[in-house]
């Protein structure tokens, strides 16, 4: 045993050391039971082998390859499945078996243990976006140059953020199944609203009057951008009053908190 | 002797309904403390209380000088809960060594406390796999890790059996004898006397009793005698070594330390007398003996605490 890597001498900051054992266990919990993130991990990916195939290689209305523009609006599905899910369910379930209580009670904050749970959702999410890229790659080859599919990942996975906070302002107060059966009741008539599946310019008017009340409509235009070019000031905009919104939420949840 | 807990003039409320009616209380170094009470007595309102899990509505609580409600402050105490959520996907050893870190200490110092609590052999099991005694032991062993001043354990030892019990109190006393101060609720009589330096009885948000176990066993009865009897239960009363009377549908109880003497004298009195037995004394009946009050609301599942139940047929 190294006195440098564990001894009471240790550099990192006790607040630090704490959070890389939460993000490890929130990691392991996510590796050794992956079944709970199994469908928001591969719904996306096999959606879009399917959809990818079949039209991939066409032009959409944007005059990019359909491969490209899927991998801004699955992207979306994908990256907001696993951060709307993971850490408010995670949270849920902990606050309802009493292991939550424990964390309160010790000597580290338990903010510490939330943070981690959103940390350690994120290489699910990232790992949502490299399969779907992989399988792009495969099925219409290179779409997109590095340098945009790197701003598009960063766009995602930041934009991930708003949908983190609201499904733990749920996960805050409800059982563990209520939360997974809340946000998915939400979510899913929002990914088909938001033409993250199909192509909004197919679906009924109403459905596309409704999209620009949508968080994931937002989301999914700003990572279109990156690969048009387009201005998406507004659905930054948008997104940030989402994250506001979410944030005031997840805080009144927060302080009621009862674990 | 240092404080490492003290309570003074807790008030606590939730709505009409009053939790902890100004309670005081201390817990000192090197100190086994019971809290005994029953069900919806305070006790898990007090232990919220103490680990800052509760802000008091009014009086003060002090866990080593501080304020249980800072994180700081919480790195002297070690906390057994009544139910510890372990999740199903981590290890003991990881379990251990997380608690560890959250203590402010090293992750190292897992293994010195796995051994001490004997489950060292458990360490690679997952612990939500483990049966309620070796669960137990590993809760122990998060509490422990972080080395603390104070140790509270809420009802510990509910589930294990009789070995797992003797070794729990083991560990518990070795803390004890090297400084740490105890608070353990428990509604079990027996158990807070034999474990215990002091014992605070609980009872509908008050303090009852606070006392050495010998002090309190004094004034409470161990037995209770059940009969249908034609004797009146003033009559009852008057008989030399009864501490009270209660009549439970036709059968008479009567809660003695001396359940021969009472016996002897009330045959002579009743020859009709039938349906005769002699029980260990529970919480119930030390409860009435303490504050004359009958406690029939409170009549909770797990207060009889007769292994040694004896029947008696007259």
């Amino acid at each position: 045993m190294t006195a440098i890597e564990t001894g009471p001498t240790s550099p990192l900051a006790p607040g630090l050391r704490v959070l890389g054992v939460e993000v490890a266990d929130g990691v392991r919990a996510i590796l050794r039971e992956p079944t709970a993130l199994f469908f928001s991990v591969l719904f996306p990916v096999m959606f879009f082998a399917l959809f990818a195939s079949l039209f991939g290689n066409q032009p959409s209305a944007s005059g990019l390859p359909t491969a490209a523009t899927m991998l801004a609006t699955f992207g979306t599905f994908g990256v907001v499945s696993v951060m709307l899910l993971s850490p408010g369910v995670a949270v849920a379930e902990d606050r309802t078996s009493g292991w939550l209580r424990v964390k309160k009670v010790s000597a580290a904050p338990i903010g510490t243990t939330i943070a981690a749970k959103v940390i350690s959702a994120l290489p699910y999410a990232l790992a949502v976006v490299l399969a779907i890229s992989g399988v792009s790659l495969l099925v219409a080859g290179p779409v997109l140059d590095l340098g945009t599919w790197l701003r598009l990942v960063g766009v995602l996975l930041l934009g991930g953020l708003p949908f983190t906070l609201l499904g733990l302002a749920v996960g805050f107060v409800a059982s563990s199944n209520a939360t997974a059966a809340v946000l998915n009741a939400v979510y899913l008539p929002m990914v088909v609203a938001s033409g993250l599946w199909f192509p909004l310019d197919m679906m009924p008017g109403f459905v596309q009057a409704l999209a620009p009340f949508l968080p994931t409509y937002h989301l999914a235009q700003l990572a279109l951008a990156q690969l048009t070019g387009a201005d998406a000031l507004g659905n930054l905009l948008a997104l940030l009053l989402t994250t506001a919104i979410s944030a005031v939420l997840a805080g009144w949840a927060y302080r009621n908190l009862r674990v | 002797m240092i404080d490492v807990l003290q309570i003074a003039g807790a008030h606590h409320r939730y709505g009409a309904l009053t939790a902890l009616d100004s309670v005081d209380m201390t817990v000192r170094a090197g100190e086994c403390v019971a809290l005994l009470g029953p069900n919806g007595a305070g006790k898990t309102t007090l232990v919220g209380l103490a680990t800052g899990l509760l802000a008091p509505q009014s009086g003060q609580v002090r866990v080593c000088g501080g304020d249980p409600r800072r994180a700081a402050t919480r790195r002297h105490l070690g906390v057994v809960q009544q139910s510890m959520g372990f999740p199903r996907t981590l290890t003991v050893a990881e379990l251990v060594r997380g608690a560890a870190v959250r203590a402010g200490r090293p992750a190292t110092a897992a293994g010195p406390v796995l051994a001490e609590v004997g489950i060292t052999d458990l360490q690679r099991r997952r612990a939500g796999k483990l049966s309620g005694g070796q669960q137990q032991r590993v809760a122990l062993a998060m509490a422990l890790v972080g080395d603390p001043t104070l140790l509270l354990l809420d009802e510990p030892t509910v589930g294990l059996d009789i070995t797992s019990r003797r070794a729990f109190w083991r560990t518990i006393a070795a803390r004890r004898d090297a400084g740490a101060g105890i608070l353990l609720t428990t509604h079990i009589v027996e158990e807070a006397a034999a474990v215990a330096d002091r014992v605070v009885v609980l009872h509908r948000g008050h303090v009852v009793a606070a006392d050495t176990p010998a002090g309190l066993t004094a004034r409470l009865p161990d037995r209770t005698i059940v009969a249908r009897t034609g004797v009146a239960d003033s009559v009852l009363r008057t008989l030399p070594g009864v501490l009270s009377v209660t009549t439970d549908g036709d059968r008479v109880q009567v809660a003695t330390a001396a359940p021969e003497d009472v016996l002897r004298r009330w045959l002579v009195l009743d020859e009709q007398l039938t349906d005769l037995r002699v029980e260990g004394a529970g919480l119930e009946q030390a409860l009435l003996a303490l504050t004359g009050d009958a406690t029939s609301g409170d009549n909770t599942t797990g207060n009889n605490t007769t292994g040694d139940k004896v029947e008696v047929r007259a």
